[in-house]
C-alpha cells in the first residue's frame, strides 16, 4: 500500500473554504484503461451527467486536473506510466480506483499470473474504491459524492442511515 | 473454384492435403507441411489470392506445432497448414515478405513461445514487459536465452537531423484505450512508426489453460468490452461445434437478436468517439443516449450493462423477459428516426467531409496481405461477411444485407458502419416477428469435449472474431487462441500510415475502430 | 450552503456570539475610518484647485476599475454560460448543484484554481514560461479601454482606435508561442507553431473586412463608426460580416479552428504544462478575447449601442452576448478542420473574397 504524504502547511479556516470550492469543482482526468472506461464515458454522457456536480471539464493533461479515475487493469507495462502521471498532477490531488481490477486485480488474478499488478494502490495512494465489474455509472457518481464528503465533511445527498 | 487450382499447386509442391469434416473442425482442408516448404506454400496461397487469418502455436512439450489459417474472399473454404518443430531448437522460415500481416503474428509467437523466424526483420518485444524472463505460453518453464534477449530488446528508436520521435502515448484522449505509437515525424508528416502494444495484456490465453471451460466463459466478455456478445458467441459456438450439440431454434433466435443489438451499440459508441476525435463534441452525447436505450433493453434481458454472461453452452441462460420484443420494436422505430438526424448533422457537414474523404485509403491488396476484415474491408469493396459466407447459429435462417462501398477511405468506413446499423435494424425487425416457441437451452450437456481441435469464426462488430481450441479430453482447454480482428486491422495501419499528417493519422486510427484489450488479449 | 456556513462559523468563533460581535464591530470601524480618510483626501484635492485634472484622473481610475469589472465578471459569466449552453445542446443540463442553477460554479472553479499547486517543470525556459500567462492577458485590457459601451461610457476615445485594436490583438499570438516554446514539450511546440500561422493567416482577412466599414463610415475611431451607422452595416456589408465572423473565430482559437489546443490530437496543446492560476489566466484570456471579438463585431456591423427604449449599454451587451452565443453554437456543432485546410481556406478563399468585396465597395462608393 502506498501512503500519501499530508500537507505541510495548514491554513485553518481558509482551508475549509478552499476545500468547499475544490469539492464543487473537481476536474477528473480520464485514465480509462479497459472496460470500466466505457462506464466512465457513459457517466460523462447525457444520461448520468457528471457535469452537474462541476466535474465536467475533463482535461486530458495531468497538470490541470484534480483527481484521477483509474478505471481498468494495471499491468506491469502501464504501472510506471500511472506513477508518472500521478506525480505530474498538481496538488491537491486525489485518486479513485474504479472497478475490481483497479482495487485488487479483478478477475485476472490466477495462479501463475505474470503481468497484472493486483490493485492500483500498490503504485499510487487511493482515496475512494468503487467495486464492481464494471460498476454502474451511478457508482461513479456516488464515488464523487464520497470524495466531496472527504473534502468538506458534509455528505451532499444523504442516504438512509446504515444499520450495520 | 479457387480451391481446386490451389490443391493442384499444393500437390505439385508435395504436401499432404486432407479433407476434414467442416461441421466438427471448422476448416475444410488440413495441410501437413515440412517447415522448409513454408515460403513456397505461402507463395502458392498468395498467387491464388488467399489471406492469412491467423498464425497459432501449440506447445506439445517435445514439439511445437505451428498452424497457419488461410481463407479466401470468394471461396471461403478455410485451409489449415500445420508444421512441427523440435522444442529444443524451434526455427522456422518467416513468411513476412509475402504476408506482412503474418509477420506480426510471428513476432507475437516469438516472444510467447520462443520460436525463431528466419529472415524476419524485427523480432523485438511487442506485447510483453522486458522483466518477464520466460516464455509465458510454454507449458514448462523455459527461460529466455541471452541471445534471444538481445534480439527481443533489439529495436531502438533514434532520431536524426530533420526528424524527431513523437510519442502518441498510452494515455491519449483519443479514447482508443492504451495504445502507444512512436511516430517518427518530419514537421507534421509521419515518416515511420513503431507501435508498442501489451499495455492491456491480461493473459487471457494463459488463463484459459488454468480454468475450466465454464469458469473461463466470463473472460470472453472482457476481451472486447464494446461488443462482448461476439466473443461470447464465438466461444460458445466453438464448444458446441466441438461436442456436436444441437441448439434449439428459440435459443438461436434470441442469440441473434442480442448480438445484433450489441452490434448497433458498438457502432454507436464508435460513432460518438470518432467524432469526438475529430473535434465535434455533440454527436458523442447523442450516440451515447441511443446506446443507453439498447443497454436498458439488454439489461432487462441479461442483467448487466456492459459485460454480459448471458449465453451458455447449448443455449442461453434465461428465457426472454416480458416486454422484451415490444421494447426492441420501439427501439427500432426510434433508431430509424435518429439515423436521419445523424445524417443531417454529420454526413453532409463540409468540415467532416474534408477531414475524412480520401484519408487513410486501404487498397484491396494491402487489406489482403494484412488480413483486414469487417467494416474496414467492406469499405474497400470486398463483400466478405462471415454471417453470409459461413452462416452459423440464427444466421442460417435470416440473411443480413452486406453493406459495401468502393473507395476505402475513412468516409467510406463511416458510411459502411451506418449502413450496417440499418441492416441490423431490418434484420432485427424480421427476427422479432419470427421467434419460435420452444426450449431455450439444451438440457443434457456432455461432461468433457472430445480430444481434438476446433476453429470457429463469427462476424463481430470489428471484423472476424475467431477462436481455436485444442482440447485434450480434460475439463480445461489445452490451448485456446483468439483471432482478434483489431490486431489485423491495426497492423495494416503501419503500412498506410507512412507519409500522413498527424491529424490524418488520428482520423484514420479512429475510423479503424480499434479496441485494445482484444489486441493485447 | 447554509450548513457549510454554519460549520465555518462554529469552527472559527466556537459558538461565541460575543466574539463574533466584536469582530464585526472592529471591521465596521476599520471601514469607516478608511472612508473618512478618503473623503478628507478628496476635500483637500478640491481645495487645492486641481479640480479639472483631478476629475479626469478620477474618471480614468474609475474607468480602469470598470474595465476590470467587465473583464472578470464577463469571464465568470461566460464560463457558466458555456457550460450551460453546451449542456443543453447535448441533451443534458450543465452544472446544477453548485448554487441555484449552478451560478456559483465559476466562483468555485476560480477559487479552486487559486488554491492549486503551481507546478513548474525543471527544464522549462523560465522567463518565457512564466511571462506567457500575463502577456496573453495584457492586450485584452488595453483593447477594452477603447470599446464604446455607451455614448458616455468609453474610457478613451482614440481617433485611430481600430489601429490600436489590431495592433494589440496580434500580441496574443506572441504570448501563445512563448507558452508553446517555453514549456519544453513537443506537443506544446506543435500547438504554438500552429497558433502563430493560424493567427497570421486570419488577421489579413479580418483587416480587409474592416476596411469597407471604415470607408463607409469615414472615420477610424470606434465611436465614429457607431455614430455613422444609420443602418447597421450588417445589411450593407453582409460579405464583410461573414468574413469578419470567421476570422474572429479563428483569431480566438475556438472550434472549428481550435487546432492549437486540439484536445484529441495534441493533449491540450500550448497550455499542457501550466497548472493552477497560470492555467486560469489562459482560460480567462480565451473568454475575454471572445468577448472582445464579439464586442468589435457589434461595434462594426451591428450598430454598437444604438437602439430604441433601452439605454445604450443594455443594447450593447445584448448584441454582444448574442454574438457570443452564436460563436459558442459553432463550437458545439462543427468538427475541427485540418491544419492545411485551415490555411488553404484563408489564403485561397477568404483573402480573395475580402479583396473583391473591398473593390466592389470602393466602386459603389465612387458612384
Amino acid at each position: 500500500m502506498v501512503e500519501a504524504v499530508g500537507p505541510r502547511v495548514k491554513l485553518g479556516v481558509l482551508e475549509e473554504f478552499l476545500n468547499l470550492a475544490r469539492a464543487n469543482s473537481l476536474w477528473p482526468m480520464t485514465f480509462g484503461l479497459a472496460c470500466c472506461a466505457i462506464e466512465m464515458m457513459a457517466t460523462v454522457a447525457a444520461r448520468f451527467d457528471l457535469a452537474r456536480f462541476g466535474a465536467e471539464v475533463m482535461r486530458p493533461s495531468p497538470r490541470q486536473c484534480d483527481f484521477m479515475i483509474v478505471s481498468g487493469t494495471i499491468t506491469k507495462k502501464i504501472a510506471p506510466v500511472v506513477r508518472t502521471l500521478y506525480e505530474q498532477m498538481a496538488s491537491p490531488k486525489w485518486v479513485v480506483a474504479y472497478g475490481n481490477c483497479a482495487i485488487s486485480g479483478g478477475p485476472f488474478v490466477f495462479e501463475g499470473q505474470y503481468n497484472v499488478i493486483e490493485g492500483v494502490d500498490k503504485v499510487i495512494p487511493v482515496d475512494v474504491y468503487v467495486p464492481g465489474c464494471p460498476p454502474r455509472p451511478e457508482a461513479l457518481l456516488e464515488a464523487l459524492l464520497k470524495l466531496q464528503e472527504k473534502l468538506t465533511g458534509v455528505r451532499r445527498f444523504p442516504g438512509p442511515e446504515r444499520r450495520w | 473454384m479457387v480451391a481446386e487450382g490451389l490443391l493442384r499447386d499444393l500437390d505439385a509442391i508435395g504436401c499432404v492435403v486432407e479433407e476434414v469434416p467442416y461441421e466438427r473442425k471448422g476448416y475444410w482442408f488440413d495441410v501437413k507441411a515440412q517447415k522448409e516448404k513454408l515460403p513456397e506454400l505461402a507463395g502458392a496461397f498468395d498467387q491464388h489470392g488467399y489471406f492469412v487469418e491467423e498464425v497459432v502455436c501449440v506447445d506439445w512439450r517435445e514439439e511445437l506445432e505451428l498452424l497457419y489459417h488461410f481463407n479466401h474472399w470468394d471461396d471461403p473454404r478455410r485451409f489449415s497448414v500445420r508444421t512441427r518443430v523440435k522444442a529444443t531448437d524451434p526455427e522456422v522460415p518467416s513468411i513476412w515478405n509475402i504476408y506482412p500481416g503474418a509477420g506480426w503474428h510471428e513476432r507475437e509467437i516469438h516472444e510467447f513461445f520462443g520460436v525463431k523466424f528466419k529472415g524476419h526483420p524485427n523480432l523485438s518485444y511487442l506485447f510483453l514487459h522486458p522483466d518477464i524472463d520466460f516464455y509465458p505460453l510454454r507449458k514448462d518453464f523455459v527461460p529466455v536465452t541471452e541471445e534471444d534477449k538481445r534480439v527481443l530488446l533489439g529495436r531502438f528508436p533514434e532520431g536524426d537531423e530533420e526528424s524527431f520521435w513523437l510519442n502518441m502515448g498510452p494515455q491519449h484522449p483519443s479514447t482508443h484505450g492504451v495504445l502507444r505509437l512512436l511516430l517518427k515525424m518530419k514537421g507534421e508528416f509521419i515518416e515511420d512508426m513503431e507501435p508498442v502494444l501489451g499495455y492491456m495484456h491480461r493473459m487471457q490465453e494463459k488463463m484459459a489453460e488454468e480454468r475450466s471451460y465454464s469458469q473461463y466463459y466470463p473472460n470472453t466478455a472482457r476481451m472486447d468490452y464494446v461488443a462482448p456478445l461476439a466473443f461470447s458467441l464465438c466461444y460458445v459456438l466453438a464448444l458446441e461445434r466441438c461436442c456436436g450439440i444441437e441448439v434449439p431454434e428459440r435459443a438461436q433466435f434470441i442469440r441473434l437478436i442480442a448480438m445484433e443489438l450489441n452490434r448497433i451499440a458498438s457502432h454507436l459508441l464508435w460513432l460518438g468517439t470518432y467524432l469526438l476525435d475529430l473535434g465535434a463534441a455533440t454527436p458523442y452525447f447523442f450516440a451515447f443516449d441511443d446506446r443507453e436505450q439498447i443497454l436498458d433493453i439488454l439489461e432487462g434481458l441479461t442483467g448487466s450493462r456492459l459485460t454480459y454472461c448471458y449465453y451458455r453452452i447449448g443455449g442461453v441462460y434465461e428465457d426472454l423477459n416480458e416486454g422484451f420484443l415490444e421494447a426492441v420494436d420501439r427501439f427500432i422505430q426510434r433508431m430509424k428516426r435518429r439515423l436521419k438526424d445523424y445524417d443531417e448533422l454529420v454526413t453532409g457537414n463540409a468540415i467532416f467531409l474534408g477531414r475524412t474523404k480520401g484519408i487513410g485509403v486501404i487498397p484491396k491488396e494491402v487489406a489482403r496481405r494484412y488480413g483486414v476484415t469487417g467494416p474496414n474491408l467492406r469499405a474497400s469493396g470486398v463483400a466478405f461477411d462471415i454471417r453470409v459466407c459461413e452462416p452459423y447459429d440464427g444466421y442460417r435462417f435470416l440473411k443480413p444485407k452486406v453493406a459495401l462501398r468502393e473507395e476505402g477511405d475513412s468516409f467510406a468506413r463511416y458510411l459502411v458502419r451506418l449502413d450496417e446499423i440499418r441492416a441490423s435494424l431490418s434484420l432485427l425487425e424480421e427476427a422479432i416477428s419470427k421467434v419460435p416457441e420452444g426450449p431455450y437451452r439444451v438440457e443434457k450437456l456432455p461432461k468433457r469435449p472430445p480430444v481434438g481441435d476446433v476453429f470457429f469464426a463469427t462476424e463481430g462488430a470489428r471484423g472476424e472474431v475467431g477462436v481455436y481450441i485444442v482440447s485434450d479430453g480434460s475439463d480445461k482447454p489445452y490451448r485456446l487462441k483468439w483471432r482478434s480482428p483489431s490486431f489485423s486491422n491495426f497492423v495494416s495501419f503501419t503500412e498506410i500510415g507512412k507519409g500522413m499528417l498527424i491529424a490524418d493519422a488520428v482520423a484514420t486510427l479512429g475510423s479503424l475502430d480499434l479496441v485494445v484489450p482484444e489486441m493485447d488479449r | 450552503m447554509r450548513l457549510w456556513l454554519k460549520r465555518l462559523y462554529r469552527l472559527y468563533f466556537q459558538s461565541d456570539p460575543f466574539k463574533a460581535g466584536l469582530c464585526l464591530l472592529a471591521a465596521l470601524t476599520g471601514v469607516s475610518i478608511l472612508l473618512g480618510l478618503a473623503w478628507l483626501l478628496g476635500k483637500a484635492l478640491w481645495d487645492l484647485g486641481i479640480s479639472a485634472w483631478g476629475v479626469d484622473f478620477l474618471r480614468l481610475v474609475l474607468g480602469a476599475l470598470w474595465v476590470l469589472l467587465v473583464l472578470f465578471g464577463n469571464a465568470l459569466l461566460l464560463v457558466w454560460v458555456e457550460r450551460k449552453v453546451a449542456g443543453h445542446m447535448q441533451w443534458r443540463i450543465g452544472p446544477k448543484e453548485v448554487g441555484p442553477f449552478g451560478l456559483l460554479q465559476s466562483i468555485a472553479d476560480a477559487v479552486k484554481l487559486m488554491g492549486k499547486e503551481l507546478v513548474s517543470p525543471r527544464y522549462v525556459d523560465k522567463p518565457l514560461y512564466l511571462l506567457a500567462p500575463f502577456l496573453i492577458f495584457m492586450p485584452c485590457v488595453v483593447v477594452l479601454l477603447v470599446i464604446p459601451f455607451d455614448p458616455h461610457l468609453q474610457i478613451r476615445d482614440i481617433n485611430v482606435g481600430i489601429v490600436l485594436i489590431l495592433a494589440f490583438s496580434s500580441l496574443t499570438s506572441i504570448a501563445v508561442f512563448m507558452a508553446g516554446w517555453g514549456s519544453v514539450n513537443k506537443y506544446s511546440l506543435l500547438g504554438g507553431m500552429r497558433s502563430i500561422s493560424q493567427q497570421i493567416a486570419y488577421e489579413i482577412p479580418m483587416v480587409l473586412s474592416i476596411v469597407p466599414v471604415v470607408m463607409l463610415s469615414g472615420s477610424l475611431s470606434l465611436k465614429g463608426i457607431v455614430e455613422a451607422q444609420k443602418v447597421p452595416y450588417l445589411l450593407l456589408q453582409p460579405v464583410a460580416f461573414f468574413i469578419y465572423l470567421i476570422s474572429a473565430v479563428a483569431e480566438v482559437n475556438r472550434t472549428p479552428f481550435d487546432l492549437p489546443e486540439a484536445e484529441s490530437e495534441l493533449v491540450a496543446g500550448y497550455h499542457i504544462e501550466y497548472s493552477g492560476m497560470r492555467f486560469a489566466m489562459f482560460f480567462l484570456a480565451e473568454y475575454t478575447n471572445l468577448f472582445i471579438v464579439s464586442a468589435l463585431l457589434t461595434t462594426f456591423f451591428l450598430a454598437g449601442y444604438k437602439g430604441p427604449w433601452l439605454p445604450g449599454w443594455a443594447w450593447f451587451f445584448i448584441k454582444t452576448y448574442l454574438v457570443v452565443f452564436v460563436i459558442m453554437w459553432f463550437r458545439w456543432t462543427f468538427p475541427r478542420v485540418r491544419f492545411d485546410q485551415l490555411l488553404n481556406f484563408s489564403w485561397k478563399f477568404l483573402i480573395p473574397l475580402a479583396m473583391l468585396n473591398l473593390v466592389v465597395t470602393g466602386g459603389v462608393l465612387k458612384l
